[in-house]
C-alpha cells in the first residue's frame, strides 16, 4: 500500500481544497453568466531578478533569449522600462498596487504594503468578474499575496511544483493566517541553514531543519544540474516542472473559467544561478567588458573574476528559463487557450555585475538592476511594436485595468502605457528607489532614489553613515553604461531634476514627518 | 501504570527545567531580531510572532517532558525514575544543551562544516550520560541539579500563562 508523509498529505489536501475552491469559482462564474463573456484573460509571468541588460532580445551580446525574441515578433516591446525597487518587495508591491514605493512603504526586506492601503491591489480591482489567481515562488512576494488574499480566488502555496522542502513548516501550512505564519515561522521559529546571520526561535524545529540539511545525498542533488538544482532557499525545483505545472493549469483548468487573472511569480533567474547541464558552457567567450571602479556605496567588494564568472552563471541560467518558457508558451499557443489570452512578461527588479556589487537589493540604483524586461502579446498580435520612452511598472497595474474594460482610480500613480491607451512621453518622471534601512512607517531618510527622465537618471545617496548626500547624473542614451556622471557638467539638467527629485521626495514624506 | 511514573511535583521541577532553557533560547533569538521587525512590522504583529513561538515552545516542552515521562514508564525505576528530579533535570539540561550547542554550531561556523556540527553536541550528550550514570555517587552533582530546578520552577508562573495565553491566540487566529 503507498504511504504518503506528512507533507504529501497536506500538499494532496492543498490540492484538494484548491480544487474545491476552483470548482466553487467556476460554479459561480457560470451561475452568474459571466462565463463566455468577451472579456480578454490576462497572463503575467514575472521572471524574478530578471535584468534587461541581460537579455538578447533587448541587444545583449550573449544570445540568452532566443525564445522571448521569438515571442517579441508578436508583442509590445518597451525598451525602456523600469522597476519601482531593486529587490523583490518593493519592485513587486509597486507592479500589484501602481504606486510608488514611497507611498505603499513596502521598503524593507520582507516588509508589506501600508495597511491601510491594502484595498489598492489589482486582484481587487479586477473585482470578482475575472478568475483571479496567484502563485509565486518567492516567499517576500508571497507576504504581499497574503496581504491581498481576499481578494484572490485561488493563491496556490509557494511550494507548488516544488521537489524538496528545506523547512519542516510553512506558510501554507497555516492557510487561515498564511501573511503572519510567515514571519513565525519562515523569519523567526524555522532555521534557514543558508543564512548567515540565523538565530532560530525555536530549538527543536531549527535542530530537525538543520539535521535535514546534513543528510547526505539530498534529492536536491542530481545529475542535470551539476550546481544544484534551482533554488530559493526553502523549495527546490526544476525551470521545467514549475513551467510545465503553471503551463498545465492554464491549459487545463483556468481556461474553463474565462475570463481570468493568472499572476505567475517565478524564482528564476534569481541566485543561485544554477542552470541546467545542457546550458553549462554555453557562451564561451569572454565579453568586452569595461571594468568599473568599485563603488563607495558598493556592498560587497567582488573582484572583477568573480563578477566576470556570476555574470556568465547569470546568463546561463537565464537562457535555460527561456528555453522552458518558450517551449511552454509554443505549447499553450499551438493549444489554442491563449485565443482570448493578454500576456505579459516581466520581472520585479534587475541584477548587477560590476563596480565590486553582486546582485541586488544593493545601494546602487544602476541601470542593470533597474532596468527590466516588459512585454505584451495581446490576443491575435501578429507583429512587434516597440516603444523606447521610459516606462514604469507602477504602470501595469492601470494598462491591467484598461484591457479589462475598468475604472482606473484616482489614487493610481502609474500610467497608461504607450500601446495601450497611453502614449510615449520622454518628459514622464520615473522614481525607481531603494530604502531597505528606514522604518516603514517614518519619512525616508536613508535611501537611494533615482529620477528617470527625458533620457537622463539621477541617482541621490541620502543617510548612508560616513558619507555626505551625493548625486550622480548620467544620459542613459548616449551612455548606457553609465560612466560618465554628468552632474557638476550638464549643470541644467542636473539643477532641474534634482529640484523635483528633492521636491517629490520631501511630498512623500510629509506625511510621515512628526506633527 | 500510575506507580512507574515520578510524583507530581517532581514532575513540574524538571518540566521547568524544559521550559525555562527553550523560551530562555526563544526570547533571546525574539529580542536579536525584534529591531529588525519593528522596522516594518506594528505592534499586534510582533506580538503574534511571540505568540507562535511560545505556543511552539509550548508543544516542544510538553513533547521533551513525554519523552521523559515514556522513558520512566518504559526503563527500570533505576535508571530515571528515582531521584527523578536530579535524574530528569540532568537529561533535561543535556538533551536540550545539545540542541543549542548544534544549533549554535551552526550559528558560528555556518553549514559548510557539515558533519562536524554534530561533534560538541554528541560532547554534550555523552558529558549527560556520564553525569547520569554517576549521579547518584556525586551528591554535588545531584545537590546541584535539585536546586536548579527548585530555582527556576518559580519561572513557571510566568511561562504557563504566556504559554496559555499564545496557545489560544493562536488557535483562535487558525480557526477563525
Amino acid at each position: 500500500m503507498p504511504t504518503m508523509n506528512r507533507r504529501e498529505f497536506l500538499k494532496a489536501s492543498a490540492a484538494l481544497m484548491a480544487g474545491a475552491t476552483f470548482a466553487g469559482a467556476s460554479k459561480f462564474l457560470s451561475s452568474s453568466g459571466f462565463q463566455g463573456t468577451n472579456k480578454p484573460s490576462i497572463l503575467m509571468f514575472v521572471f524574478d531578478a530578471m535584468s534587461a541588460r541581460h537579455l538578447s532580445l533587448y541587444g545583449y551580446e550573449r544570445e540568452t533569449t532566443p525564445n522571448l525574441k521569438r515571442f517579441a515578433e508578436r508583442a509590445s516591446v518597451y525598451h525602456n522600462h523600469y522597476s519601482g525597487g531593486n529587490f523583490t518587495t518593493t519592485g513587486t508591491a509597486s507592479m500589484l498596487t501602481g504606486l510608488n514605493p514611497w507611498t505603499h512603504r513596502a521598503l524593507n526586506y520582507r516588509g508589506m504594503v501600508d495597511r491601510h492601503l491594502t484595498d489598492r491591489n489589482l486582484f481587487r480591482l479586477m473585482g470578482n468578474e475575472y478568475t483571479r489567481l496567484a502563485f509565486t515562488q518567492n516567499l517576500w512576494a508571497d507576504i504581499l499575496l497574503n496581504q491581498f488574499e481576499s481578494d484572490i480566488d485561488i493563491h496556490l502555496p509557494c511550494d507548488s511544483y516544488s521537489h524538496f522542502i528545506h523547512s519542516s513548516i510553512q506558510p501554507d501550512d497555516l492557510p487561515s493566517d498564511r501573511r503572519m505564519a510567515y514571519y513565525a515561522f519562515q523569519d523567526f521559529i524555522n532555521l534557514r541553514v543558508d543564512d548567515p546571520n540565523a538565530f532560530p526561535g525555536s530549538l527543536l524545529m531549527a535542530s530537525s531543519d538543520l539535521a535535514r540539511a546534513l543528510v547526505p545525498n539530498r534529492n536536491h542533488i542530481s545529475d542535470d544540474y551539476p550546481r544544484g538544482l534551482p533554488t530559493n532557499y526553502d523549495y527546490s525545483y526544476e525551470n521545467a516542472s514549475v513551467l510545465d505545472g503553471v503551463g498545465g493549469l492554464v491549459k487545463h483548468s483556468l481556461v474553463q473559467s474565462e475570463p481570468y487573472l493568472a499572476y505567475f511569480h517565478l524564482w528564476s533567474p534569481h541566485d543561485p544561478y544554477n542552470a541546467r547541464k545542457d546550458f553549462i558552457g554555453m557562451f564561451e567567450q569572454d565579453l568586452p567588458l569595461q571594468a568599473k571602479a568599485r563603488h563607495p556605496f558598493s556592498g560587497g567588494n567582488h573582484s572583477e573574476t568573480t563578477l566576470r564568472q556570476f555574470r556568465l552563471e547569470y546568463d546561463e541560467f537565464i537562457a535555460d528559463l527561456d528555453a522552458e518558457f518558450g517551449r511552454v508558451i509554443t505549447d499553450l499557443e499551438r493549444s489554442g487557450v491563449l485565443q482570448n489570452s493578454y500576456v505579459i512578461v516581466t520581472s520585479d527588479h534587475g541584477e548587477i555585475f560590476e563596480r565590486g556589487e553582486l546582485g541586488h537589493a544593493t545601494a546602487l540604483m544602476y541601470a542593470p538592476v533597474t532596468h527590466i524586461p516588459l512585454l505584451i502579446s495581446a490576443p491575435g498580435q501578429v507583429s512587434r511594436s516597440g516603444f523606447h520612452a521610459a516606462t514604469s511598472n507602477v504602470d501595469l497595474l492601470p494598462t491591467i485595468l484598461n484591457i479589462a474594460g475598468k475604472e482606473i482610480p484616482q489614487w493610481v500613480e502609474g500610467r497608461l502605457l504607450p500601446g495601450f491607451g497611453g502614449a510615449e512621453d520622454p518628459t514622464r518622471s520615473i522614481f525607481p528607489m531603494m530604502g531597505k534601512d528606514n522604518a516603514a512607517f517614518q519619512p525616508i531618510k536613508h535611501a537611494t532614489f533615482v529620477l528617470i527622465k527625458n533620457g537622463y537618471e539621477l541617482i541621490f545617496y541620502t543617510g548612508y553613515p560616513g558619507h555626505d548626500d551625493q548625486f550622480e547624473l548620467y544620459h542613459l542614451d548616449e551612455d548606457p553604461q553609465e560612466l560618465q556622471n554628468l552632474f557638476s557638467k550638464d549643470i541644467t539638467a542636473a539643477s532641474h531634476m534634482k529640484d523635483e527629485l528633492l521636491e517629490a521626495i520631501h511630498a512623500a514624506n510629509r506625511n510621515f514627518e512628526k506633527k | 501504570m500510575r506507580k512507574r511514573l515520578p510524583e507530581f511535583q517532581s514532575i513540574v521541577q524538571v518540566y521547568a527545567v524544559i521550559a525555562v532553557m527553550l523560551a530562555g533560547w526563544t526570547i533571546t533569538a525574539f529580542l536579536w531580531k525584534l529591531s529588525a521587525w519593528l522596522l516594518l512590522l506594528t505592534l499586534g504583529e510582533v506580538f503574534t510572532i511571540f505568540a507562535y513561538a511560545m505556543a511552539a515552545n509550548f508543544l516542544e516542552s510538553i513533547i521533551i517532558m513525554l519523552l521523559l515521562l515514556t522513558a520512566c514508564i518504559v526503563l527500570p525505576a533505576s535508571v530515571l525514575r528515582d531521584q527523578f528530579v536530579a535524574r530528569g533535570s540532568i537529561l533535561s539540561i543535556g538533551l536540550v544543551g545539545s540542541l543549542m550547542v548544534f544549533v549554535g554550531s551552526l550559528m558560528q561556523f555556518g553549514i559548510e562544516r557539515g558533519l562536524l556540527l554534530l561533534i560538541a553536541p554528541l560532547f554534550v550528550l555523552i558529558l549527560m550520560a556520564f553525569l547520569l550514570q554517576r549521579v547518584s555517587k556525586l551528591h554535588r552533582i545531584r545537590s546541584i541539579a535539585v536546586s536548579f530546578s527548585d530555582r527556576v520552577v518559580v519561572f513557571l508562573y510566568l511561562l504557563v500563562p504566556l504559554f496559555a495565553v499564545a496557545s489560544i491566540y493562536v488557535i483562535l487566529r487558525n480557526v477563525s
